[in-house]
């Protein structure tokens, strides 16, 4: 039997782990990270560049619910996270900065409306 | 040794199929035609994996297809992203920033070593040693952990490389951080090349392609390198600024799996070493062309058609691209190097092995189905 590998075992014996443990700790994400849509409407002019470049189609402009139709008459963009390749293209071509891409990674869900960002949350559409 | 078998009775023939969903073959098929234990004859099938990417293209702005390109091979997106940016870029006249074609080829060539990285873990699953999959796998995470820093996703850049130089400049402490990685994949070379009875044993004169054969076939990159010639589209036509680096071609002649396996921890190498060199002189300034600073819908790709041709990890992949004026390309064809590599080579290099070899050379020739099926 060849003892090359003793000093080899004794050493994975005492290093640290590759991996981290998950849901107790986990590795930082960096800031640039293209994560779910943050969309602010406020800002936005309903210029409707992103639902345009969107290479899947993900974002459609669609009306607010009526109880916001006074204050928002334009049409807003409606993000389907669920189409979404996470390119950033909607964020870059963006005049405004309505649209920005955040860190969030946890997306998954059991409940399929949730993957559809509405401009405004409202009682009828979340 | 394995002795030498008594032939199958006459009439034993039969079909086997290898894949095409299954984790020894990837989203590929491949039909064998066994007598015994020993294959008479393979026929790929292919299509399993096929999503019309030249269709694709052809409705879609550079910036949009700059974004699919990434999904033409899912294990080196960002070297696809290059042909597609440098086809795009030789139609449109524009000269890049200084500091994107850095990046361009820092980036390239990280993604060279995460692909050979991929290679050596599946090849390793191929031929019985679970070790170096799980190795490989492992270290492969920390060039992912570096895309997510520089590109914003780890495994996809989303059209990183794009028309006009590359969509972000480095963030803050980057190379050191490269710098870091590549001391790790250092280790990983070491590791691979240490003496390793698996590989000793199952790779060794098995899959032999002659140069001969190989030319015939048209083989490219890794699999006519392993079987002594030296080719290498870095060297003969250089892009980008690979003309002002100094690296080796690594070329071994006995063309069997073992020779090809080699070939990926020589290129390794040098891929640090290029990188290396490349952060040395990274220079600064912009890192995308001023008039495609912000994405626009309507930049048109003038009249003409280009053909431009890479060396990504797998071979020699190019791009033809025509344009009529309009925004979106008239037509896009996609030369990549595993169509050859899995369907000639394949069927030429799998008759007469034993089935338990398949999985051997299959993925010595370094492939993947989501490139040759497009």
């Amino acid at each position: 039997m060849k003892l090359g590998i003793l000093p080899k075992l004794l050493q994975n014996m005492f290093s640290k782990p590759m991996t981290v443990k998950f849901p107790h700790e986990s590795i930082p994400i960096p800031d640039n990270y293209r994560g779910e849509h943050n969309y602010d409407i406020e800002k936005c002019i309903s210029c409707g560049l992103c639902a345009k470049i969107c290479p899947n189609r993900a974002i459609e402009m669609v009306d607010v619910s009526k109880e916001y139709k006074n204050k928002y008459p334009k049409k807003y963009p409606k993000i389907d996270l669920g189409k979404c390749c996470f390119c950033g293209l909607c964020e870059d071509i963006c005049p405004k900065d309505s649209i920005t891409l955040t860190k969030n990674v946890f997306l998954s869900t059991f409940d399929s409306s949730n993957v559809i960002k509405y401009p405004i949350p409202t009682d009828g559409n979340k | 040794m394995i002795k030498e078998m008594e032939p199958a009775p006459k009439g034993s023939e039969y079909d086997f199929y290898f894949g095409p969903a299954h984790p020894g073959s990837g989203n590929f098929g491949v039909k064998l035609k066994l007598e015994g234990e020993v294959v008479v004859s393979a026929r790929a099938d292919p299509g399993y994996l096929h999503r019309g990417f030249e269709k694709l293209m052809e409705y879609r702005t550079p910036l949009q297809n700059a974004v699919l390109s990434d999904r033409l091979c899912i294990l080196e997106p960002l070297n696809w992203n290059l042909i597609h940016a440098e086809a795009v870029d030789e139609l449109m006249g524009i000269d890049i920033p200084e500091r994107a074609k850095y990046i361009r080829v820092i980036m390239a060539e990280l993604s060279r070593i995460q692909s050979h990285i991929i290679w050596y873990g599946v090849f390793s699953k191929g031929v019985g040693f679970d070790t170096g999959f799980k190795l490989a796998f492992g270290y492969r995470d920390y060039i992912m952990d570096l895309f997510e820093l520089i590109t914003g996703g780890r495994v996809y850049p989303a059209g990183y490389i794009c028309p006009g130089g590359v969509r972000r400049d480095f963030p803050k402490d980057t190379k050191k951080k490269i710098l870091k990685v590549l001391d790790k994949m250092n280790k990983i070379i070491k590791l691979e090349e240490l003496e390793n009875p698996a590989m000793n044993a199952r790779a060794k004169g098995v899959g032999i392609l002659k140069l001969k054969d190989a030319i015939r076939l048209g083989a490219t990159g890794p699999v006519i390198r392993g079987s002594g010639m030296n080719t290498d589209v870095r060297k003969e036509e250089p892009y980008e600024i690979y003309d002002r680096l100094d690296f080796e071609v690594p070329i071994r002649k006995e063309g069997d799996a073992y020779a090809r396996y080699w070939i990926g921890i020589e290129e390794m190498k040098q891929s640090i070493n290029i990188v290396k060199q490349a952060l040395e002189e990274l220079p600064d300034g912009e890192v995308i062309d001023s008039s495609l600073k912000k994405p626009k819908l309507t930049t048109k790709i003038p009249e003409g058609e280009v053909y431009v041709r890479n060396e990504i990890s797998r071979g020699e992949a190019g791009i033809y691209m025509v344009s009529n004026g309009e925004v979106s390309p008239y037509r896009t064809k996609v030369r990549g190097p595993d169509f050859l590599h899995m369907i000639p080579v394949l069927e030429y290099l799998l008759k007469g092995v034993q089935i338990a070899d398949v999985p051997a050379v299959y993925w010595s020739l370094n492939i993947c189905p989501a490139d040759m099926d497009r």
